[in-house]
């Protein structure tokens, strides 16, 4: 399926670096000892050899899409390979007015779900290697796409979202609230604050976040439990409503903090509160951040 | 020195000995499903097959987070008064011979100009004991920059697996010696037992240390378009610097009320885009490809140029760590071909 896909992506790809439609493709391409994928910036017809896509292809580009990168938006109009998964921030994004939907030409990719880490493939794609949302996919088939390539993925999910992640939010939901907190005090324990969460997410794009605003200081920059807990909490509450589940955050966390925990389980809570789910409408704004005249609370108006 | 020998099951003597005494023993311990350096206080806790642990036991050294001094503000005057360090004897069992090296990276710039008491106390106390590896991952460098699985460069006690299980040990300082010597019914006298071989890393072809040298020297090599393009995808997180055991740089900033508080010296990264911004709003490294520059200039051309130690030991944790796989040997690769 792969070479088959690649040839199509590589040639849609040359189409529009040729064509001048767009200035630059970002998609997948190898590292030096063909171990791991990484992004890369395609900007001549002649490089899009360079484009790979399989199951280790697991970060969302999107983030490339957004002002935290000027070098790249200086290079002109993108094209991006993309994921279902990684699609649903892009409408995000739109829908936030980060990026004009006209201004992007999205390559859709469909798929059959990528590893956890990089670090799992052993050259086949098992379940126990992937990450819980691809057991959940609803976007297999590129739902917001300019061009869709490969072939229709036929898979349905379960009614219920199941998998690890969700296993474990049942789990903590039975505990105790002192419980909750200790297990939450532990795991942010752990955090070395190299804010590789907040780089990685797309959907954190402030210009300056609010742990690097010092007068005052909102957020301790220190490493320790305090400082920890307050980094965390504040970035969950930023993305409730608004996370998409792409999972890059637990992803890239080098001390292992269970990132997806938090945020689907606010993703839950919006989704019971609101009857929203992030990602699927670009035209749909994330209820956080909408204001109803006709809404029930009173306190606002 | 002549070798010694000790056996594995003797470790849990030598960590009762030591905490009973107050001291802290750092070894490889598992946590959150990862190997870490962490304060252990019993043999089973440690782990023995590993390659190199997440963190770089700097941290021992150089806490990520420290209090410098205490404040309190009143009406019309401040009172502040340092925190002495009280160092404790700290051994790092299960270092890995890159991590060792680091030591003297570190103390090169924390005795550069200023004597770091925070620094230099801690390392005082610490006695570094390396288990040479054998084994290795394809992040593993150590050779490139010319060290090695058994280099013995920074490490006071050099350990050498057995295919038992046990080490044979091999004093390589003075304060490895006065250790070995203090602990003469747990180091043995017995040296005829061979070690198994050391890990083979081989070196990478076509990097030449050297030359990167030469190249990041020539200043018109500054502005070279190239670093924008080896960078781009950098994310411009911290996940490498803090992840290194060589990189060093701290911010200082105050925490507490109106009325009281503390000092705190705090890891910071060269990465992080507020790193150097002016109080005037100017920024010399605005844009992350200046940042990503720095970083690299400082391993393999300011440190070298500066010190006789290692800017880089070859560890490979930012090549692991990093959230989109920006590879710094790719990186060495490319440059040692640029004319």
């Amino acid at each position: 399926m792969n070479d088959n896909m690649e040839n199509t992506l590589r040639q849609k790809a040359k189409e529009l670096l040729e064509k001048g439609d767009v200035k630059v493709v970002i998609g997948y391409g190898w590292n030096k000892k063909k171990s791991h994928t990484a992004p890369v910036f395609i900007t001549k017809p002649e490089d899009v050899e360079k484009l790979v896509f399989n199951p280790l292809c697991v970060n969302n580009l999107s983030l490339y899409l957004t002002k935290k990168f000027p070098d790249i938006k200086a290079l002109g109009k993108p094209a991006i390979v993309a994921k279902g998964c990684d699609i649903k921030t892009i409408a995000v994004l739109i829908s936030e007015s980060q990026i004009k939907r006209e201004d992007i030409v999205i390559i859709g990719m469909t798929c059959n779900g990528v590893v956890y880490r990089q670090e799992l493939w052993k050259g086949e794609l098992k379940p126990e290697i992937m990450p819980t949302k691809c057991h959940n996919c609803d976007v297999r088939n590129p739902h917001i796409a300019d061009i869709i390539v490969g072939e229709k993925v036929n898979f349905t999910p379960p009614a219920e979202p199941t998998g690890m992640v969700f296993d474990k939010i049942k789990e903590l939901d039975k505990k105790s609230g002192a419980e909750r907190w200790n297990f939450w005090l532990e795991h942010f324990s752990r955090c070395i604050k190299c804010y590789a969460c907040r780089q990685i997410c797309p959907l954190c794009y402030c210009e300056r976040c609010i742990a690097e605003k010092n007068m005052p200081q909102w957020i301790e920059t220190s490493s320790h439990p305090r400082g920890n807990l307050a980094w965390n909490l504040k970035r969950a509450m930023d993305l409730s409503g608004r996370c998409t589940f792409c999972g890059e955050c637990e992803r890239v966390c080098p001390v292992n903090i269970p990132l997806n925990l938090v945020n689907q389980k606010l993703a839950l809570v919006v989704k019971d509160a609101f009857g929203h789910k992030a990602g699927y409408d670009e035209k749909v704004h994330p209820p956080m951040i909408v204001f109803n005249m006709e809404d029930t609370e009173d306190f606002i108006k | 020195m002549a070798n010694k020998f000790l056996k594995k099951e003797t470790i849990g003597k030598l960590i009762d000995a030591l905490t009973s005494e107050g001291s802290i023993f750092v070894a490889p311990k598992m946590d959150a499903r990862q190997v870490v350096y962490a304060p252990v206080s019993r043999m089973e806790e440690i782990v023995f097959d590993y390659i190199v642990p997440r963190n770089p036991f700097k941290e021992f050294l150089f806490p990520q987070t420290e209090p410098i001094a205490v404040f309190t503000i009143a009406k019309e005057a401040v009172d502040m008064k340092g925190v002495e360090v009280n160092a404790k004897e700290t051994v790092i069992f299960g270092s890995r011979p890159c991590d060792a090296a680091s030591v003297a990276s570190l103390r090169s710039v924390f005795n550069w100009d200023l004597k770091d008491e925070f620094y230099n106390r801690r390392e005082d106390k610490a006695v570094v004991m390396s288990v040479a590896c054998t084994k290795a991952d394809d992040a593993c460098f150590c050779t490139t920059v010319n060290l090695a699985p058994d280099s013995p460069a920074g490490s006071d006690i050099l350990l050498k697996e057995t295919e038992s299980g046990d080490y044979v040990v091999e004093v390589i300082t003075d304060k490895g010696k006065k250790f070995a010597e203090r602990f003469g019914n747990i180091f043995e006298d017995v040296s005829a037992k061979k070690a198994k071989p050391a890990a083979d890393v081989k070196r990478i072809k076509g990097i030449d240390e050297k030359k990167i040298k030469e190249w990041l020297k020539d200043t018109k090599n500054y502005e070279n378009p190239l670093w924008a393009e080896l960078s781009r995808k950098c994310i411009g997180c911290g996940a490498c610097t803090f992840a290194c055991p060589t990189c060093h740089c701290f911010d200082i900033v105050d925490e507490g009320s109106a009325f009281e508080g503390e000092r705190i010296k705090n890891w910071d990264a060269c990465q992080f885009e507020f790193f150097t911004l002016h109080t005037s709003g100017h920024n010399p490294r605005d844009t992350q490809y200046k940042r990503w520059r720095n970083r690299f200039m400082c391993k393999f051309n300011f440190y070298p140029n500066k010190f006789k130690s290692y800017g880089c030991v070859g560890c490979g944790r930012c090549i692991r760590v990093c959230p989109v796989r920006l590879d710094i040997t790719e990186v060495m690769a490319t440059i040692s071909v640029m004319e």
